[in-house]
């Protein structure tokens, strides 16, 4: 009997410690301020603990950043709290929106920065829409999102508006569209390195084989050939080999990846040595810390697009930089998104200020704040300068290319241009 | 019960719908033949050899890993789910015993790595082998007489125990192996043959035949088939049945440990979740080539990395995983003992 008791204790004490760790697990806070109205609290989310950590982790890193620099807004506290959409090592839709749920039931959480992958804001949207809750990606780039394409309803398995049940947009994000960055590819691939034939694999999913549809799209146009391309389910391959001898017998100058770090995009690339010598195209799931190590010792010519501008290029950026570099030293804390997101979270919090402005110095309504970032005019921030267009675009989105260079190898900024608008 | 089933596939297979179906598939798979024999034609013998090597190679070690799975299976009529995870295991071992032994990219293709890299093979083998017993000790022994669904459970639980541990210890991300091994090849007929494909193809076969011998030749191995047979009276016969399939969890652990440090010398890459794709398609190449039978294993193997490098050669990649599993349903429809026939006694 007593004997039961122990073990009945034991469980019980399992359990406690379980709940201590997955309270500590769900967010780390920070704050500061003169604060007497109360607090609003800045939630993100981001995969930052699975594969894709190697960007989200920069990318939370910059908005907690950007909360803890505000410290308090008009008399109010700001307090960031982070949410990971990671399961079994990888992002997750409906840990995404069990996230959000979690937020909206927060009343202190006014809006969110995130998420990182465009198939987990397909799941968050429509929940933070019918509360009307403001989200701000900077990562998210597959077009139909924001934008209605003929093709959304086939390829995504939904539309804009079908995203948005209660008809007001709710979602805004700073980063270019997919619309441009498999484009901007193909672009550097023709009119830069001069080469003409590609071979392009992808991992079959949303993202990535978005990316390289338009890609293929693109260099077709530009009088380019595909010369061979595959779609792979990266969890059980382990072996390009076949793929790239392919890619070399029919003449490929150059490969390109849609993928992400945690479908396996730089792989390949290790695999290239002995097979084929060309240069190695990522888009911005591949432009981190990871890929170089997953391309061992075949890591140079490798070039990346990534969605929005370089805060480094940026003069006006640097003393914010510098301050970011001493909170946050380690090499990987910051990563291609880290600057976007920061600007996002600066954002929210420059709306959420006009909003208590707007609700007479009171704490305002998600609805008054969701109003405050859609009326966002020339936001200057670290990576360029966000207005918002109708669908909760930016009005002139930029595209920067990266290259890895140097010794050790790292990503170094070869170019950014602006894209529509 | 298999009797029963024999009567039901009969059945099947003899019935005008059943033969109908039976037809279509047999000429999808024909046709599935003939595009790419014709696509192997139309791009020449040099790219068939060279895919062929890689194939080979993939196979070799899959080979290794559906070779534990098929021992135990044959032993005690358990699927050790844990037996991928230990594979991966095996691979993360030997990246770390290889500081230890002086291994590291510097020394790459050198005749000095030789003798340590031997050393790290067997050290890696001792251990997962070690770790194996320990796993039977503790999640299977005790549930030898439990009913048939137990054990399979606590399998499951034992491959999630090791993915955890391996997740704790390396972290989610791809855990970058030193590329040791030469890069260069010889080539035959305008195929160039790595160094690496010649020494895993090279290293897998020693190991099988090293194994098949054991098993045939030496008085465990002939303790470990009796035990298959009947365990009660391998156990009137004064044979320890429990030191007997604690062996053979050792020498299929051996084996992975081995195949997880091949994979690593030569995918240059390894993830905690490794196992669980890399077991699914060992324990498919155990069934495929008859679930018990150590010839079988090695032939499933060798069969899966070859229909998977082929397909992804010359076809699309998208429907490999699709024609890999249509092609053991079809043998299994034809075959329900795989292609070298079950090794399980008959109850």
């Amino acid at each position: 009997m007593q004997r039961r008791w122990y073990t009945a204790g034991a469980i019980i004490a399992g359990f406690a410690m379980l709940a201590t760790a997955c309270t500590g697990g769900a967010g780390s806070t920070a704050g500061g301020g003169g604060t007497t109205k109360g607090e609003i609290i800045i939630a993100s989310d981001q995969p930052t603990s699975g594969g894709d950590a190697s960007d989200g982790l920069p990318a939370q890193n910059g908005i907690q950043f950007a909360v803890e620099s505000a410290g308090s807004i008009k008399g109010f506290k700001l307090t960031f709290k982070g949410w990971d959409d990671t399961v079994n090592g990888t992002h997750d839709p409906q840990k995404g929106a069990q996230n959000i749920q979690e937020m909206i039931s927060d009343a202190k959480i006014l809006g969110m920065i995130g998420p990182n992958n465009s198939n987990v804001a397909r799941a968050m949207i429509p929940i933070a829409n019918r509360a009307s809750f403001t989200m701000i990606s900077a990562a998210n780039t597959n077009e139909c999102l924001t934008q209605t394409f003929a093709y959304c309803e086939a390829d995504t398995g939904t539309t804009p508006a079908k995203l948005r049940p209660n008809g007001v947009n709710n979602y805004f994000r700073v980063a270019a569209a997919d619309t441009f960055q498999g484009p901007a590819a193909a672009d550097f691939v023709v009119d830069t390195l001069k080469l003409t034939k590609v071979a392009v694999w992808s991992d079959n999913e949303t993202f990535g084989k978005g990316v390289a549809d338009k890609f293929t799209a693109e260099i077709t146009k530009k009088g380019g050939t595909v010369v061979l391309r595959q779609d792979f389910d990266t969890k059980t391959t382990n072996d390009w080999k076949p793929f790239l001898t392919d890619a070399k017998n029919k003449g490929a100058q150059a490969v390109y990846a849609g993928a992400t770090s945690g479908t396996k995009i730089c792989i390949p690339r290790a695999q290239m040595k002995g097979i084929l010598d060309a240069p190695y195209l990522v888009p911005d799931g591949g432009v981190n810390s990871q890929c170089i190590k997953d391309a061992a010792d075949n890591a140079a010519n490798l070039y990346g697009t990534v969605a929005a501008a370089d805060a480094n290029q940026n003069p006006d950026a640097k003393a914010t930089i510098d301050a970011f570099t001493k909170r946050f030293p380690k090499k990987e804390d910051v990563g291609s998104y880290t600057f976007p997101a920061m600007d996002c979270a600066n954002i929210l919090i420059d709306a959420i200020g006009r909003a208590i402005d707007a609700n007479g110095g009171n704490m305002p309504s998600r609805e008054q704040v969701r109003a405050a970032v859609a009326a966002t005019k020339s936001f200057k921030g670290t990576t360029g300068t966000y207005t918002f267009d109708a669908n909760g675009d930016p009005t002139s989105p930029t595209m920067a290319i990266f290259q890895t260079k140097g010794s050790p190898l790292d990503w170094v900024f070869v170019k950014q241009f602006g894209v529509g608008g | 019960m298999v009797g029963s089933l024999k009567q039901a596939r009969i059945a099947f297979v003899g019935a005008p719908i059943g033969r109908l179906v039976n037809l279509l598939v047999i000429l999808a798979v024909l046709y599935a033949i003939f595009i790419l024999a014709t696509k192997i034609f139309a791009q020449g013998p040099s790219y068939f050899l060279q895919i062929l090597t890689f194939g080979v190679a993939n196979g070799a070690i899959y080979a290794l890993v559906a070779l534990g799975y098929t021992m135990v299976y044959g032993i005690i009529e358990l699927i050790n789910f844990a037996h991928g995870d230990l594979f991966t295991l095996g691979g993360f071992i030997s990246v770390f015993l290889l500081p230890i032994f002086g291994l590291d990219a510097s020394k790459a293709g050198t005749p000095g790595i030789i003798l340590p890299l031997l050393a790290v093979f067997i050290v890696t083998m001792l251990i997962c082998g070690a770790i194996n017993v320990t796993i039977e000790r503790v999640a299977y022994r005790p549930l030898r007489h439990a009913p048939r669904l137990a054990p399979l459970i606590t399998a499951v639980g034992m491959s999630f125990v090791l993915e955890g541990v391996m997740f704790l210890w390396k972290g989610p991300f791809n855990v970058p192996y030193p590329n040791l091994l030469p890069t260069n090849g010889i080539v035959i007929g305008g195929a160039t043959i790595g160094v690496k494909d010649i020494f895993v193809i090279v290293v897998a076969a020693i190991l099988m035949i090293v194994l098949a011998l054991f098993v045939s030749r030496s008085t465990l191995g002939k303790a470990m088939r009796a035990t298959a047979q009947d365990q009660d009276a391998t156990e009137l016969m004064g044979i320890d049945i429990n030191r007997t399939i604690a062996a053979t969890f050792f020498i299929g652990a051996v084996l992975a440990g081995a195949g997880g440090t091949i994979f690593g010398l030569y995918y240059n890459t390894l993830v905690f979740d490794l196992g669980f794709s890399a077991g699914l398609f060992a324990f498919t190449a155990a069934v495929f080539g008859g679930i018990g039978n150590i010839q079988g294993a090695a032939l499933g193997g060798l069969l899966i990395g070859l229909i998977t490098a082929l397909w992804d050669g010359y076809m699309e990649s998208t429907w490999t995983q699709v024609i890999i599993f249509a092609i053991l349903i079809l043998v299994l429809v034809f075959r329900p003992t795989g292609l070298l026939g079950m090794r399980v006694p008959e109850k």
